[in-house]
């Protein structure tokens, strides 16, 4: 059961009504056996009854005649105040998202998802291309054009009669060119 | 249908600044009293509270809407009513009026109910500002703990915390006023 002090904080709330069921029961059963916390709920009942009976400050009815008025005048002067266009979109994704929270996320779920599908799909599917046996073909042909020219060159060069082809002699020389 | 706060913030930050006069009206009664409870003079509160919508109004943009529109108002309010009393916080008590009262006839129980309340002002100016300021947005604002721990930036203890000390100052000044008749 809770003593004076640790009742001390909940009878503000006790007074006003905004303890739960399960609050209520310690904080009442204290007051019923401890008069000086019962003195202290009356009187601070009191005092709450009578600040909120204390009647408006006085005020002349007029007094506020032209208050919007007066600042919307001084409000002229200064430019409106408008949001970048990052943070319109953002503010309004956000309200857009508030309002409805469940199905955005659901889309946006479902949105990842299918990226990710996508993602590993294309991933693991070759480009598209020729066929396997025409790439085959094409780079053996492209690799025999030079391979035939260098083997070529080789069995030439093994037979010394490379250098007896003008086209390898160097400019403005007639000696041949060597293949390193 | 009336808009609703978000609605005319939304058209005041695309650019329609006449919209704000919505909000002004809406807001404009609530501001004044409560400027006026805590400074218990009403040119002063009137003065405020047109400077709490300006300051408003400036930094509507950086209104998130996490908080109500007039939660975030009050704080503002609040705000330049506390530096207010700061500035111009006296030594000595004032007189202190305690309101417009109900027409009332010359009786002894009038005059002190009269006299009580005019106490009770005077003890209401004489908390600290925190506390004065909690008393105000619970009593005459309505405002939850939770609210209130907003508009004055506090833990919500510590607006609870306050709220019950405010209030056990007055209970122990009503104690003194009847002891001493």
């Amino acid at each position: 059961m809770p003593g004076c002090d640790g009742i001390r904080d909940r009878l503000m709330d006790f007074i006003e009504g905004e303890l739960s069921a399960e609050e209520h029961r310690p904080v009442e059963a204290h007051l019923r056996r401890c008069p000086q916390c019962s003195r202290e709920v009356v009187g601070l009942r009191e005092a709450l009854a009578r600040v909120q009976a204390l009647p408006e400050p006085a005020a002349s009815a007029h007094l506020l005649d032209g208050f919007a008025a007066a600042v919307q005048g001084r409000l002229a002067a200064e430019r409106p105040r408008r949001l970048p266009f990052w943070r319109k979109a953002a503010a309004r994704l956000d309200g857009f998202v508030r309002a409805r929270p469940i199905p955005t996320f659901s889309a946006a779920a479902v949105l990842g998802i299918l990226l990710v599908i996508g993602l590993v799909r294309t991933s693991g599917r070759p480009q598209v291309s020729p066929a396997p046996e025409v790439l085959v073909v094409g780079d053996s042909l492209s690799m025999a054009q030079h391979l035939d020219v260098l083997e070529q060159f080789d069995l030439l060069e093994d037979l010394d009669l490379l250098e007896q082809l003008p086209f390898l002699r160097g400019p403005g020389n007639n000696r041949p060119l060597t293949l390193s | 249908m009336p808009q609703s706060d978000s609605e005319v913030i939304r058209r005041v930050l695309d650019g329609e600044t006449a919209a704000y006069e919505v909000l002004v009206r809406r807001y404009q009664q609530t501001v004044f009293r409560l400027a006026q409870r805590m400074t218990r003079n009403a040119e002063d509160a009137r003065d405020l509270a047109q400077e709490a919508f300006v300051q408003a109004y400036r930094s509507l943009a950086g209104f998130r809407g996490h908080a109500s529109f007039s939660t975030w108002l009050y704080r503002i309010a609040m705000n330049l009513c506390l530096s207010h009393l700061k500035a111009t916080r006296r030594e000595d008590p004032v007189e202190v009026d305690a309101g417009v009262a109900d027409a009332r006839d010359d009786s002894l129980t009038a005059l002190l109910a009269d006299e009580r309340d005019r106490a009770l002002a005077a003890a209401i100016e004489q908390l600290p500002p925190q506390q004065r300021a909690t008393l105000t947005l619970r009593v005459h604002q309505g405002l939850s703990h939770r609210e209130i721990a907003e508009v004055l930036d506090c833990a919500e203890g510590t607006a609870k915390a306050n709220y019950f000390h405010a209030i056990r100052t007055l209970q122990r000044r009503l104690e003194a006023f009847r002891d001493t008749g």
